[in-house]
C-alpha cells in the first residue's frame, strides 16, 4: 500500500521544468550528416546546425538569399561560377570559413555519394571546384545549367579542420558526423539520440547576426510517430510546432484546445501515382487516359484529404511558373474512361498493381479510391505496399517496377525541373522520380532545352510545352498539389515558410512577450 | 465450459457462412462511398463506418470467413507436420530423433512473431503467405506436445508388450500411440486455432497482412488508430469479434481438457501458452 | 536417461544448432530480393554508385565466402553495420535491449507478485465465487489480442482520463550515461521529476505485457496447487491434523512455486515476443521494436543480426528449461 502510494507520488511530480521550444517530427533522425542525407524530413539538420552558400526562403514566391556567400559571378559561357564568402563568418568552434572549407565540403560531397551527390554531380565533376583565394571559389560546371543556382543551397559547408580530425579509413568521417556536428549554423549541436531526436543551443556567433528580439535559445527537434501522442502534447503545450498530415477530426481538436494556431500555406508537394508507361496495356495512351478518368478526385479531396489539398492537373505544382494555363486535365468520369479503354482495343486480362508506401493511410485511401474506380470499368487491382526502402529498390529496373506507384514529390529546389524535369528524363530512370520510364525524344529534348537556357521566358514556355504533352500523354496520374498545415503554439511567433524547408528554420522564431 | 466454447464457435461458423444473408451491406467488402466515412453506429449501420465509409458490421461478418479460413489451414498445416515429427522423435531415441528436436527447436529459437514477419515481409503480403508463415511457426508446438507424450506413454507397460510382440515402429505409433494422445492433440488444436488467430490478427495489425481492403479483422484495428478518440466504434468492433473468436477457441480447449482427460490438467513443458 | 547424460546430450547439440540457426538466417536474408548495397546508398543513388558501394561493402563476393566473412565476425562479437542507420548493431542491440529488459522485467515482477498469490487462493478455493471469476478473468485475459488492449488501455487512460502519458519511454531526454536502465539511472542522477515520468511512462506497456501473463501464471499455479494437494502425503498430513497454513506453505505453495519456476523461462520468452507488438503500440525502444523496424525496412544486417542474437539467447533457455524440467520430474 504505502509502496502504492509513493508510486503515485512519483509519477505525479513527472513534470517538465525548463523553457525549450519543440518540434515535432514523425521520422527518425538516424544520422545528423548533411551529406548522407537529403530528404525533407530530415532537412531541418541542415537548415538549422548548417549553413550553405545560398538559401532558399519565404513563400509566393521563394526566393534564394545570398547566405554563407554575398554574391556570385558567370563567366560568358555559363561555366564558371565564382561564388564571394561573407568574410569574419564563423564555425560554431570559432574558426572562420573559408573557400577551402566549401572545396572540401563539395568535394566529400561527391566521395560520399550518397544525398545530393548525383544531382550536383550530374552539373559538376569531382575536383572542379577550387579555391581562387581565401575567400572565393570557383565551381566550373559540365555544361551550362539553369538550375545550378538553385541547388547550390544543398551544398552544405562543414568545418573540413575539425571533420579531418575525425576522419578513418578514408571514410571522410561519416562515422563520426553521422552522431556529432561540424556546422556554422544558427543552432549548435547539444544533444543526439536517435530514437528521441535532438537538441540545440543558439549560436550566436552566427554570421545572419541577430535582430534585437527575443529569440529562442533552446531547441528540440523531437520523434514522435504516434499520432494521438502529437495531439495530445500540442494541446497541452508540451509541443510548439508540428507540421505534416493531421486527420481532420485531430485538426478540429487542436482548433478547439486554445493553446496552438493552425496554420495554412500554399505547398510544392504534388501527390501523383507515376504509371509504368513501359508495360502493357499501360503502353498505350487510351489505357493511360482511361486510368486518370477513374479517379475520383473530387471524393478524395473533399473527404478524406478535406481542404489539405488542391486539384493540380499537370506534373508541376501549381504555384510554380511553368504551368500552362489552357490545360484542363482529367476528371472523374467513368463514361469517358470507358470510351478510352474501347478506343484502345485492349481487353485487360490481369490485376494491375498498385505500390505504395507503407505507413501512410492517405495513401492507402488513394489507392482504394483508385482501385475502386478500376474496379467500375472491369479492370481488377491489387494493392501492394512496401516500405520505403524496398519501392526505391524496385523502382532501379524497369522489370521490378510496380505498374502504378504513389508518390509524392516535394520541393527540394524551386525550379519545374524539380518535378517534370526528373520525372521524364529518361537518363534519370532507375531513380525514384522517375519511375514512370516515359520516354519521348520531344519531351527529352525539351528538359535537356529547358536545363541549359537560362533565358527565364524561354523556359517558361518550355516547361509548359513539355507539361502540355506529358498530360496529353497521360503519363501519369496526377491528384494534388498539398497545402501545408502546420500546428504552431499561440506562445510563438516570426515563422517563415518556405516550401523548402517546411518552416522548420527556427532562427526566425521568437516567444511571445 | 467446453459446452459454452462449443456453442460460441459453431455460433461463429454459422455467421462465417452465413455472412451474405446476414449482413446488411455485402458489397462493402468492396465498395466505397467517400461521403459516408467515420459514422458512428446506427440502424443503418450497426458497427458504424469506417474511413472509405464501409459498412463495419458487414465487414466485421465477413472477417470471420477469412480469419477462420487462415486459422483453419495453418493449424491444419502445423498439425500435418508437427505430430508426425513429434512422433517419430518421441518413440526413438537415437540421434534422429535428437536431431528432429534440434530442428524444432530453430524454429522456436525465434520468436514466432518475428519469423512471421520475416516471412510475410520477404514473400509479400497476402492470405496464402500469411498462412505459410504461421504454419512453419507453430508447427513445433505440436512436436514438443507430441514428444514428451509419446516418451511418457513408453513407459506405460501396454506399449512395451506391444514392442515385445513383435509390432513395428509404424505399427506401434499409428495404433496405440496416436489414438491415446489424441486428446492431448484435440486440446492443442483448439488452444492453437485461438492463437494463430490472434497472430494472424497482430501481422494483419502490423502492416504485414492481407492488403486492402480486405476486411481483416487486425488491419482495421490498425486502420483505426488515427481516428481515436473520437470513432470507437472502428477499434472496438473488429477487437471484441477476435476476443469472441478466440475465448470460444480458448474456452472450447480448456472444457475439452477436463473432460477428455483428467491427466492433462499437469502441464508438461512448453504446453501451455 | 541419467541427468548427466541429459544435459551432455544437450550440450554436444548446443552448437550445430546455433549453426543451423545462422545458417537457415543467413539464407533466409539472402535469398531477399532486396539489394543492401541500394539500400545503404539511399533514393537518388545512381546504378554506378550503388555498383561502387556494393564493391566497397563487399557484397559482390560469392555466397559462401560472404558467409565464412559473416561467421568470423560474429565469433568476434562483431553484429555488422545497419544498412540503414550505418550504426554499429551490437551497440544498437546493447542499448535497446536494456529498454525491453526493464519492461519485461517489471511487468514480469507484477505478474508474479499479483499471479501466484491468485493462483494460490483461487486452488484452495476451488469451485467457489471467488475462483470462478479468477477463471473467467484468466480465460478472458488470454483471449484479448495484445495489440487491441494495448489500444483500449490507450484509449481510456491515456487519451480520455489522461492519467498517464500514450507512448514513449520518457519525456524528452533520458537520463545520461549510466546503465541505460532509467530507473536505475533516474535514481542516482537524483532527478526524481524524471523518476516520475519514466514510471508513469511504464503503467500502459506493463500492464498490456502483465495481463496475460497473469493469466497464464494463475493457470499454472492453480493447477499446480491443485495437483499438489491431492498427493497422498497432503491427505496423510491433513489426516493427521495438521493445520491447513502449515500445509499449504510447506508443500503446496513449494510444489506449485517449482512449477512455475520452470515455466518461468518461457514466460519470460513469451513477453520478449509480446514485445514486438507492445513496444511498436507504445514507442517503446526496445529489441522488438528494433526488430519489426529492421524487418520492414529490410535491414538485413540488423536482421540477421537480431535472429541470431536472439536465437541463441532462446536456444540456450530452452535447453537450459529442458534440463531443469529433466531434474524436477523425473517421469518425462
Amino acid at each position: 500500500m504505502a509502496v502504492f502510494v509513493t508510486f503515485l507520488l512519483v509519477v505525479s511530480c513527472s513534470q517538465e521544468t525548463a523553457r525549450k521550444f519543440v518540434f515535432l517530427n514523425t521520422v527518425t533522425y538516424d544520422n545528423l550528416d548533411p551529406h548522407q542525407n537529403f530528404d525533407v524530413a530530415t532537412v531541418a539538420i541542415r537548415l538549422n546546425l548548417y549553413d550553405g552558400l545560398y538559401r532558399w526562403l519565404d513563400d509566393a514566391p521563394p526566393h534564394l538569399e545570398p547566405w554563407l556567400a554575398t554574391d556570385y559571378e558567370v563567366s560568358e559561357d555559363g561555366l564558371r561560377w565564382t561564388f564571394s564568402l561573407r568574410e569574419g563568418s564563423m564555425f560554431h568552434d570559432g574558426t572562420e570559413i573559408t573557400a577551402a572549407d566549401v572545396v572540401y565540403s563539395f568535394d566529400r560531397i561527391l566521395g560520399l555519394q550518397k544525398g545530393a551527390a548525383s544531382i550536383i554531380g550530374s552539373l559538376v565533376d569531382a575536383g572542379m571546384v577550387k579555391a581562387l583565394d581565401r575567400y572565393r571559389v570557383e565551381f566550373t560546371l559540365k555544361k551550362r545549367s539553369a538550375i545550378f543556382l538553385s541547388i547550390v543551397p544543398e551544398i552544405h559547408v562543414v568545418n573540413s579542420a575539425l571533420v579531418r580530425q575525425h576522419e578513418n579509413d578514408g571514410d571522410w568521417g561519416s562515422v563520426w558526423l553521422s552522431e556529432n556536428e561540424a556546422g556554422s549554423g544558427s543552432y549548435q549541436l547539444d544533444e543526439f539520440d536517435p530514437s528521441i531526436g535532438f537538441s540545440a543551443t543558439r549560436f550566436t556567433g552566427h554570421f545572419f547576426g541577430w535582430e534585437p528580439a527575443a529569440h529562442i535559445d533552446k531547441v528540440e527537434f523531437r520523434v514522435v510517430e504516434e499520432l494521438n501522442t502529437r495531439v495530445l502534447g500540442l494541446m497541452k503545450g508540451k509541443y510548439h510546432f508540428a507540421g505534416g498530415y493531421f486527420p481532420d477530426f485531430q485538426l478540429q481538436r487542436l482548433a478547439n484546445s486554445g493553446t496552438v494556431e493552425i496554420l495554412d500555406k500554399e505547398y510544392m508537394r504534388l501527390f501523383l501515382f507515376q504509371i509504368h508507361n513501359q508495360r502493357a496495356p499501360l503502353d498505350n495512351v487510351h489505357v493511360r487516359r482511361a486510368l486518370n478518368y477513374a479517379f475520383d478526385y473530387d471524393a478524395y479531396l473533399s473527404t478524406v484529404m478535406k481542404g489539405s489539398a488542391d486539384r493540380n492537373v499537370v506534373p508541376i505544382p501549381n504555384n510554380m511558373w511553368g504551368v500552362p494555363a489552357d490545360v484542363e486535365g482529367y476528371e472523374f468520369d467513368l463514361e469517358k474512361a470507358q470510351a478510352e479503354l474501347d478506343l484502345s482495343g485492349i481487353a485487360i486480362d490481369r490485376p494491375l498493381e498498385i505500390g505504395l508506401i507503407s505507413g501512410f493511410s492517405v495513401l492507402e485511401q488513394a489507392a482504394v479510391v483508385l482501385q475502386n474506380g478500376l474496379r467500375k470499368i472491369g479492370i481488377e487491382s491489387t494493392i501492394n505496399s512496401y516500405t520505403w526502402p524496398v519501392l526505391l529498390e524496385k523502382v532501379r529496373k524497369k522489370e521490378t517496377t510496380p505498374d502504378l506507384i504513389t508518390m509524392w514529390i516535394s520541393a527540394y529546389y524551386v525550379d519545374p525541373h524539380n518535378w517534370i524535369g526528373q520525372m521524364y528524363d529518361p537518363k534519370q530512370s532507375g531513380t525514384y522520380r522517375s519511375a514512370s520510364w516515359y520516354v519521348n525524344p520531344e519531351v527529352e529534348s525539351l528538359i535537356d532545352k529547358g536545363l541549359t537556357t537560362l533565358d527565364q521566358s524561354a523556359r517558361v514556355s518550355i516547361y509548359e510545352d513539355i507539361a502540355r504533352i506529358v498530360t496529353e500523354d497521360a503519363a501519369s496520374l496526377v491528384v494534388y498539389n498539398a497545402r501545408w498545415r502546420g500546428v504552431l503554439s499561440n506562445d510563438i511567433e516570426g515563422m517563415r515558410f518556405c516550401p523548402v524547408g517546411v518552416g522548420q528554420e527556427l532562427r526566425w522564431l521568437s516567444w511571445v512577450e | 465450459m467446453a459446452l459454452l466454447g462449443g456453442i460460441l464457435i459453431l455460433l461463429l461458423v454459422f455467421l462465417a457462412v452465413a455472412a451474405p444473408l446476414l449482413s446488411t451491406h455485402p458489397e462493402d467488402v468492396w465498395d466505397i462511398h467517400l461521403a459516408e466515412r467515420l459514422q458512428a453506429p446506427s440502424w443503418t449501420h450497426f458497427f458504424g463506418t469506417d474511413r472509405m465509409g464501409a459498412d463495419l458490421y458487414s465487414r466485421v461478418l465477413y472477417g470471420t470467413r477469412i480469419t477462420f479460413f487462415i486459422a483453419l489451414i495453418a493449424v491444419s498445416v502445423s498439425l500435418a507436420i508437427g505430430v508426425p515429427i513429434g512422433l517419430l522423435a518421441g518413440y526413438f531415441h537415437n540421434w534422429f530423433s535428437d536431431l528432429l528436436m534440434r530442428v524444432s527447436d530453430i524454429f522456436l529459437a525465434v520468436p514466432q512473431i518475428v519469423l512471421a514477419i520475416l516471412i510475410a515481409q520477404t514473400l509479400g503480403p497476402s492470405i496464402p503467405n500469411i498462412i505459410l508463415a504461421l504454419s512453419i511457426t507453430y508447427w513445433p508446438w505440436f512436436t514438443r506436445l507430441v514428444f514428451s507424450e509419446t516418451r511418457a506413454l513408453q513407459k506405460e507397460v501396454f506399449i512395451e508388450a506391444t514392442v515385445a510382440m513383435g509390432a513395428s515402429p509404424l505399427r506401434v505409433i499409428f495404433l496405440h500411440i496416436l489414438p491415446n494422445i489424441s486428446s492431448a492433440i484435440i486440446v492443442r488444436t483448439s488452444i492453437g486455432m485461438g492463437y494463430t488467430i490472434l497472430t494472424a490478427a497482430t501481422l494483419g495489425f502490423l502492416g504485414v497482412g492481407a492488403p486492402p481492403p480486405t476486411p481483416e479483422w487486425g488491419r482495421m484495428v490498425s486502420e483505426s488508430r488515427e481516428y481515436l478518440p473520437e470513432a470507437w466504434w472502428y477499434v472496438a468492433a473488429p477487437g471484441m469479434a477476435i476476443f469472441i473468436v478466440v475465448m470460444g477457441f480458448n474456452l472450447l480447449g480448456d472444457g475439452l481438457r477436463d473432460i477428455l482427460d483428467p491427466r492433462l490438467r499437469r502441464a508438461p513443458a512448453g504446453e501451455k501458452k | 536417461m541419467k541427468l548427466i547424460a541429459i544435459i551432455a546430450n544437450r550440450l554436444a547439440w548446443l552448437l550445430p544448432t546455433v549453426a543451423g540457426l545462422i545458417a537457415i538466417t543467413f539464407l533466409i536474408t539472402h535469398v531477399v530480393p532486396s539489394d543492401p548495397a541500394a539500400l545503404a546508398a539511399g533514393d537518388a543513388a545512381t546504378e554506378e554508385q550503388i555498383a561502387a558501394l556494393r564493391v566497397q561493402l563487399g557484397y559482390d563476393r560469392p555466397l559462401h565466402e560472404q558467409f565464412f566473412s559473416y561467421v568470423s565476425d560474429l565469433a568476434r562479437g562483431d553484429l555488422g553495420t545497419s544498412l540503414y542507420t550505418g550504426r554499429d548493431i551490437a551497440s544498437d542491440l546493447n542499448h535497446r535491449l536494456k529498454a525491453t529488459i526493464e519492461l519485461t522485467f517489471v511487468a514480469m515482477l507484477i505478474t508474479v507478485l499479483i499471479g501466484i498469490p491468485l493462483g494460490v487462493t483461487s486452488a484452495l478455493r476451488r469451485n467457489q465465487p471467488f475462483d470462478h471469476v479468477v477463471r473467467v478473468l484468466t480465460v478472458s485475459g488470454l483471449a484479448i489480442a495484445s495489440f487491441w488492449l494495448a489500444m483500449m488501455l490507450q484509449l481510456l487512460f491515456a487519451m480520455s482520463l489522461d492519467w498517464v502519458p500514450l507512448n514513449g519511454r520518457v519525456e524528452g531526454f533520458p537520463p545520461r550515461g549510466g546503465t541505460g536502465y532509467f530507473i536505475i539511472d533516474t535514481i542516482t542522477a537524483g532527478r526524481f521529476d524524471q523518476l516520475g515520468s519514466v514510471m508513469a511512462h511504464m503503467v500502459l506497456p506493463v500492464a498490456t505485457l502483465a495481463i496475460p501473463a497473469t493469466a497464464t501464471v494463475v493457470r499454472f499455479v492453480r493447477a499446480g496447487v491443485l495437483e499438489a494437494m491431492q498427493k497422498n502425503f497432503v491427505l496423510y498430513e491433513t489426516a493427521m491434523g495438521f493445520p491447513q497454513s502449515v500445509i499449504t506453505w510447506k508443500y503446496i505453495l513449494r510444489n506449485a512455486l517449482i512449477s512455475t519456476v520452470t515455466q518461468v523461462g518461457l514466460i519470460f520468452g513469451i513477453m520478449l515476443a509480446g514485445a514486438v507488438v507492445v513496444e511498436t503500440v507504445f514507442d517503446w525502444p526496445g529489441i522488438g521494436s528494433y526488430a519489426y523496424n529492421a524487418i520492414v525496412l529490410s535491414d538485413y544486417n540488423a536482421i540477421m543480426a537480431f535472429t541470431i542474437w536472439a536465437g541463441v539467447i532462446f536456444i540456450i533457455v530452452n535447453m537450459l528449461v529442458d534440463v531443469l524440467h529433466a531434474i524436477i520430474d523425473p517421469r518425462a
